[in-house]
């Protein structure tokens, strides 16, 4: 039943984290295989934010983990090395987020007083549907992204204002759409069998492939000196 | 190599796909007024002599020798627990002035780090001297965006 186990990193967070994006999830990710069907996963990550206002010169900033449970289903039936996953996963986060901005002047009486809002407190829930595709590299290191459709079951936050980003969650929205590449090193049963062909090739191994191209080569050209008129004539004389 | 091919267009295609676009969701509407209507006898009225508005302690008024309204929105100040204003209704050969106590929570509203942090107020209780103003009723507390009725002002009714 048990046919691998699997570790992941999501590439394109750490990708995302490393150009300086406004947001960025970094998770990884644990797995099992079970029939090479069914896959069981969990997700941790951390998700952090700090978006500048344009023009108002406001800060949002956040910080927090967060986490996913889920499950995959392969829809290649071909066991071959590459995997349709179609699944879902239920995330949930409780997180901190500050929010500064400049100082505010009363309309009626001008006077002027700063505003800083630290520590307001988060708390959500969402639901994600999945589709994504992921093929073995070598070995046992396989690579794959997939699309999230995310949708909120539960949120609660502080009445002083809306967070802006909601970590695992992506951008504060009524619907948010998301994707991961991730790059997962499966160990099991299937893990090497299941690729008959990998895509970049066996990357350790091509002098001992091209050593046994070529000796094939040679046990099937036939014999020259045999084959050849020349011999029967001599055989015949 | 084709399904190699593939597959790269197909990360490619996500990656650009969950660099999604970013928009600005500003509320159109964002000032914050409290807004009072007028009513006489239980109907609503427009008030024919001149209205001024000022806060006590401040000599620019929020509303300046208004003639011919029904209603007026006046902000709320920020950091105060109880708003005192002066209403002066002036005609040609009167002018009388009351004062109108609002008490209220304020406290912060932010949307977006895009949009600029406003105040809302939610009114707990008001109080009037009583020259011209019959009563004033609280008929939504809450002074957000929404330019909703939030003071009922009754005058006396005329006398016949």
């Amino acid at each position: 039943m048990l046919s691998g186990v699997g570790v992941g990193v999501d590439v394109c967070g750490l990708a995302m984290k490393a150009v300086g994006a406004k947001f960025a999830n970094m998770e990884v990710s644990g797995r099992i295989g079970l029939k090479e069907k069914y896959f069981p996963i969990f997700e941790i990550g951390i998700g952090e934010c700090t978006r500048y206002g344009g023009e108002t010169t406001n800060v949002f900033s956040t910080r927090a983990p967060y986490w996913r449970i889920g499950m995959d289903y392969n829809v290649n039936k071909k066991v071959n090395g590459n995997r349709f996953l179609v699944g879902a996963r239920y995330g949930f986060t409780t997180y901190n987020y500050d929010f500064t901005c400049p100082d505010l002047t009363d309309p009626v009486y001008g006077t002027v007083k700063p505003l800083q809002l630290e520590g307001l407190k988060g708390n959500n829930q969402w639901l994600e549907l999945c589709v994504g595709f992921e093929t073995r590299l070598w070995s046992i290191v396989r690579l794959g992204w997939n699309i999230r459709y995310k949708m909120p079951t539960m949120q609660s936050y502080s009445e002083l204002g809306t967070p802006y980003y909601v970590p695992g969650y992506g951008r504060n929205d009524d619907t948010a759409f998301g994707g991961t590449v991730n790059l997962t090193f499966d160990i099991g049963k299937t893990a090497r069998k299941n690729g008959q062909k990998p895509l970049f090739g066996n990357l350790f191994g091509k002098k001992k492939n091209k050593e046994a191209k070529e000796t094939k080569v040679k046990e099937q050209t036939p014999a020259p000196a045999e084959s050849t008129p020349r011999a029967a004539k001599r055989r015949g004389q | 190599m084709k399904q190699r091919k593939a597959f790269f267009l197909a990360c490619i295609i996500s990656l650009l796909g969950i660099s999604s676009c970013d928009t600005i969701d500003c509320t159109l509407n964002n000032t914050v007024v409290m807004t009072c209507n007028f009513y006489q006898g239980g109907k609503a009225v427009q008030l024919n002599d001149t209205l001024t508005v000022t806060a006590v302690g401040v000599d620019n008024p929020l509303l300046n020798r208004k003639r011919g309204t029904s209603s007026m929105a006046l902000p709320l100040s920020f950091f105060n627990k109880v708003d005192t204003l002066l209403l002066h209704v002036s005609g040609e050969d009167y002018a009388v002035t009351d004062t109108v106590w609002i008490e209220k929570t304020s406290y912060n509203h932010f949307e977006s780090p895009d949009c600029p942090v406003n105040m809302f107020h939610n009114i707990t209780a008001v109080k009037s001297t009583h020259l011209f103003i019959d009563s004033i009723s609280i008929s939504r507390p809450d002074v957000d965006f929404y330019e909703d009725e939030n003071l009922q002002i009754h005058f006396y009714p005329v006398a016949d």
